[in-house]
């Protein structure tokens, strides 16, 4: 056994289901206790998605303990009726998967058309993967089983392999990436797995490129494409815009494209210019350090260090099998590189180094903020601030721009802190000032409001109570308590005054 | 406990590890060690994960394969608990046993002894699964593990059943003080070692619906008096429940005016539900007591879904709701078929399909709230109402604006991302 309190990557199961619901005409079920199907909530809340998520549970129950079968095949029509997908993919959490049901042979039973859907049984470990390996693996297996040999597209066309529902803002990723490949004329041929649907799978062999968008959720994928069709795949990491710009470079290459027409594409980058700029002149001194998926972690470190000039402390992962790619990645920028799983060990690296800046998950911004570090979320996994509505890219060169705006947003902005450096913030005091103190200010008819009516008095009972109430509403429940008991003429408030101001006025 | 063998497809409910979230806070010196997989782990992580920069008093204890292998749980909980002590020092730890360990057979509960004597500290072993269970029920089988280790007693004394806010205590206390009965003892109270002698005389007050195995346990251990009646939701199931607490302490108390004065006093949170339709699909467990005091406050409940009814003990709740349709772990698209059939003004759903129900045109109340929020008694009716009619009232006012500018406001579908990803239409 082991103390898990958080942790970076969901079960295997979830990457899956993650992988296997972000395409369109395909429906998982998670065979399962009810209680593991919360990726149903997640997909509702999270993807805001105003119909039911392409996730069902097929649930395990008190019955199943007792010896009953799984009622897989009676889920597979139901799913099959309501959702008429072209394929179910099943999968299983590691509670399922300790039953050791025969799903396998259930599915083989049902007569031939019970389901008009294909039923795909995923492959995953529930215990030894990892939501990062199962989501690479399903979406290779499924673009396997579908691929078929197709003419190559006549216009130079790409696969972005790697966004998905839930994915870490993918929404504005894809956008951004379509965006600067237009402006270069390649098309996309298809998004894997967000958005595609059976046919684009059967159509994925007319790319000319493949591009992992992040790569160890793609690597699986740009491998059996580039075996099974001989597609190259980049890379470069589209992050920044200098690394976009090779990214393009490379891409162009491989796409027989003119790289003459990557200007075009770039026209509204600002990254590198800002750099230039008085205010950027003191990331310079500036001592930053990353941590996420290993691509993201990849990507942004060089932006910092080769597009800003800041001092990359350490970069790093907590997906533990891509440690030897990082190393590799950034060999170049730093040798502190930190392979961790564990929040904590993440956490004591940042109180250690004590970071300007820290660039990190959701996890790194509590972390580093417990110790006064401020931080920019920059990798999953997502939290629901990174759903955001509007258009928030981390790579191309809209993403580029991003993470300049990033960079400003979390640091003190450079001539302000010249400013307070040389004259200290009492500066801004001087002008503060001029203005009179609210205590000076005379206000004739206080006094006497203030002796006329002293207002009802709080028992130290009632007193007590009212701490009780949320902090966040006690300030509006002290005030609507006097206004009920002021109304009531009662000049001391009790626990039962409290109470019954509770009940008429709320709170 | 169940009739049906046949496995429901999807509950729309949580794991009953949920109840964690509040059992931790009002036991300020407990700890919960949840014996269970990565999926358990990342459960408490989604649903009560914005604690967890607080040096959480909740954790998992993974099971991993030399486990599932059969090992003996309590060489591997030994450090793990360990661990727990040094950090923590809690005065109880709670140790869970989820769907795994059922699975395994793995005999949890009984580190509990060995354990607790080994570090010297309280150790109540409950099950909190994610299988059949009301997720609102891991309440009820903390409870239970609890009054398994309260002291016995022949005195005639009053428990209050059930995790409430200070504000709801204060309120029950109050009441009992003014009608001459016992002072009050809760269960769970701020300490997870303070545990009310409970014994044949004891009148047992649940305060929560989807208390059933605590009070049955007690009743049939320790032969307490169950108080029986309507639960202390809205001003009608306050009265009944204050006035039927003093006739088990043999004393005539009415709270007819105390009701009146109630409603009065909540017009404006009740007058927005006045004949308007409220439909429950099931999810907490504390639907019967909410549909009943709706239709009290002037609302008409076109169907109550909840997980599980039980007979006799919601039997006061569901005399109150006859002619209202009760379904028992509803099918989940059957409902959806009700819904659309009966158009209700309001459904309270849970929140995997509250947004997919607002998709299809309903308004929405999310249910998850109800849990959380003081609204016992008399003086929590006003919260209570408001959760409805500010729902009813929001929804209405964004669509009458939404249909004056014509703007839709269109749920977002599987297409939105299909077609962000640049799909060939």
């Amino acid at each position: 056994m082991k103390l898990a309190i958080w942790s970076y990557q969901a079960p295997a199961h979830v990457g899956v289901s993650k992988a296997a619901a972000s395409f369109s005409r395909i429906h998982c079920v998670l065979r399962a206790p009810k209680g593991d199907g919360y990726g149903t909530i997640m997909l509702a809340m999270f993807e805001r998605l105003g119909v039911m998520p392409p996730l069902s549970v097929c649930a395990m129950s008190e019955a199943t303990l007792a010896g009953a079968a799984a009622n897989l095949p009676a889920v597979l029509r139901e799913v099959d009726q309501r959702f008429a997908p072209e394929m179910i993919v099943v999968t299983r959490s590691a509670t399922a998967a300790v039953l050791q049901e025969p799903l396998d042979g259930e599915v083989a039973m049902m007569a031939a058309g019970d389901v008009k859907a294909e039923i795909f049984m995923a492959s995953t470990h529930p215990v030894r993967d990892t939501e990062v390996s199962a989501f690479a693996l399903t979406t290779r297996e499924l673009i396997e089983r579908f691929a078929q040999d197709v003419p190559r597209s006549e216009r130079p066309s790409v696969n972005i392999i790697g966004p998905s529902l839930l994915g870490f803002h993918d929404r504005s990723n894809v956008e951004s990436l379509r965006r600067t490949l237009a402006a270069v004329g390649i098309e996309i041929n298809a998004v894997v797995p967000l958005g595609s649907s059976p046919d684009d799978l059967r159509g994925i062999g007319r790319a000319w490129v493949n591009i992992p968008l992040a790569h160890e959720l793609a690597k699986p994928t740009v491998e059996f494409l580039r075996e099974r069709f001989g597609t190259p795949f980049v890379e470069q990491l589209p992050y920044g815009e200098a690394g976009t710009t090779r990214f393009l470079r490379e891409l162009c290459g491989l796409c027989e494209i003119p790289a003459q027409r990557i200007a075009a594409a770039a026209k509204e980058s600002q990254l590198l210019w800002y750099a230039r700029t008085v205010d950027a002149h003191a990331l310079s001194s500036k001592r930053v350090a990353v941590f996420g998926t290993p691509t993201a972690a990849a990507g942004i470190a060089r932006v910092l260090h080769e597009e800003l000039d800041m001092e990359v402390e350490f970069v790093g992962t907590y997906v533990l099998e891509w440690a030897g790619w990082l190393r590799e990645r950034v060999a170049d920028i730093t040798s502190n590189v930190l392979i961790s799983d564990d929040y904590r060990a993440v956490a004591r690296e940042i109180d250690r180094v004590r970071p300007d800046i820290m660039f990190g998950t959701q996890m790194e911004r509590h972390s580093a903020s417990a110790v006064g570090v401020p931080c920019a979320v920059v990798a999953p996994p997502a939290h629901i601030l990174n759903f955001p509505l509007g258009y928030a890219p981390f790579v191309g060169y809209d993403g580029a721009n991003h993470i300049g705006d990033l960079v400003n947003q979390t640091q003190v902005l450079g001539l302000e802190h010249h400013l307070i450096e040389t004259f200290g913030p009492r500066g801004q005091g001087r002008f503060a000032e001029a203005a009179p103190e609210p205590e000076n200010v005379a206000v004739p008819v206080a006094a006497g409001d203030v002796a006329a009516d002293e207002g009802p008095r709080w028992d130290a009972a009632a007193e007590k109570l009212l701490g009780r109430v949320p902090f966040f509403v006690r300030k509006k429940a002290r005030t609507n308590v006097e206004k009920y008991a002021r109304e009531r003429q009662i000049a001391v408030i009790d626990e039962s005054v409290l109470l019954r101001a509770r009940e008429h006025v709320g709170g | 406990m169940f009739e049906s063998q046949a496995e429901v497809i999807e509950r729309d409910d949580f794991c009953s590890l949920a109840p964690i979230g509040w059992l931790h806070h009002k036991m300020q010196d407990s700890f919960f060690l949840v014996v269970g997989t990565g999926s358990c782990q990342g459960f408490l992580q989604t649903a009560l994960g914005v604690m967890i920069f607080a040096k959480p008093r909740f954790a998992t204890a993974v099971l991993d394969e030399d486990d599932l292998g059969g090992a003996d749980p309590l060489t591997g909980l030994r450090p793990l608990l360990a661990a727990v002590v040094a950090e923590h020092a809690p005065r109880a730890i709670f140790l869970a046993s989820t769907c795994t360990p059922e699975i395994l057979k793995m005999n949890v509960a009984g580190c509990a002894t060995p354990l607790e004597a080994e570090f010297g500290v309280r150790v109540y072993p409950c099950r909190l699964d994610g299988f059949d269970a009301a997720y609102t029920q891991g309440e009820d089988h903390v409870l239970q593990a609890m009054i398994e280790r309260a002291p016995t007693t022949d005195e005639k004394n009053l428990v209050v059943l059930g995790c409430l806010s200070a504000l709801e205590e204060a309120e029950i206390r109050i009441e009992c003080a003014a009608m001459g009965l016992p002072v009050p003892r809760f269960l769970p109270a701020e300490s997870a070692l303070d545990l009310p002698a409970i014994g044949p005389n004891t009148v047992l007050a649940p305060v929560h619906p989807y208390l059933y195995n605590a009070v049955a346990y007690a009743k049939r251990e320790r032969g307490c008096e169950l108080h029986k009646t309507i639960f202390p939701y809205g001003p009608d199931g306050a009265r009944a429940f204050y006035e039927t607490l003093a006739a088990a302490f043999g004393k005539s108390v009415s709270y007819a005016d105390r009701e009146r004065e109630a409603w009065a006093a909540l017009a404006t949170q009740t007058a927005p539900l006045r004949g308007k339709t409220i439909a429950f699909s099931s999810d907490a467990m504390v639907e019967l007591p909410l549909a009943r005091t709706l239709r009290a406050a002037g609302a008409t409940v076109s169907l109550v879904g909840t997980p599980n009814v039980y007979k006799k003990f919601h039997a006061a709740e569901m005399a109150t709701l006859a002619g209202v349709e009760v379904l028992e772990r509803p099918d989940r698209f059957e409902l959806f078929a009700r819904l659309s059939a009966d158009r209700p003004d309001l459904v309270v759903a849970n929140l995997n399909i509250a947004n997919p129900l607002e998709g299809m045109g309903f308004a929405v109340k999310w249910s998850t709230e109800l849990t959380f929020q003081p609204i016992h008694g008399f003086s929590g009716a006003s919260s209570l109402f408001a959760m409805f009619s500010s729902a009813l009232r929001r929804h209405e006012a964004l669509a009458a604006r939404r249909a004056r500018d014509g703007a839709p406001g269109a749920p977002i579908n599987l297409d939105f991302f299909r077609l962000a990803a640049g799909a060939r239409a």
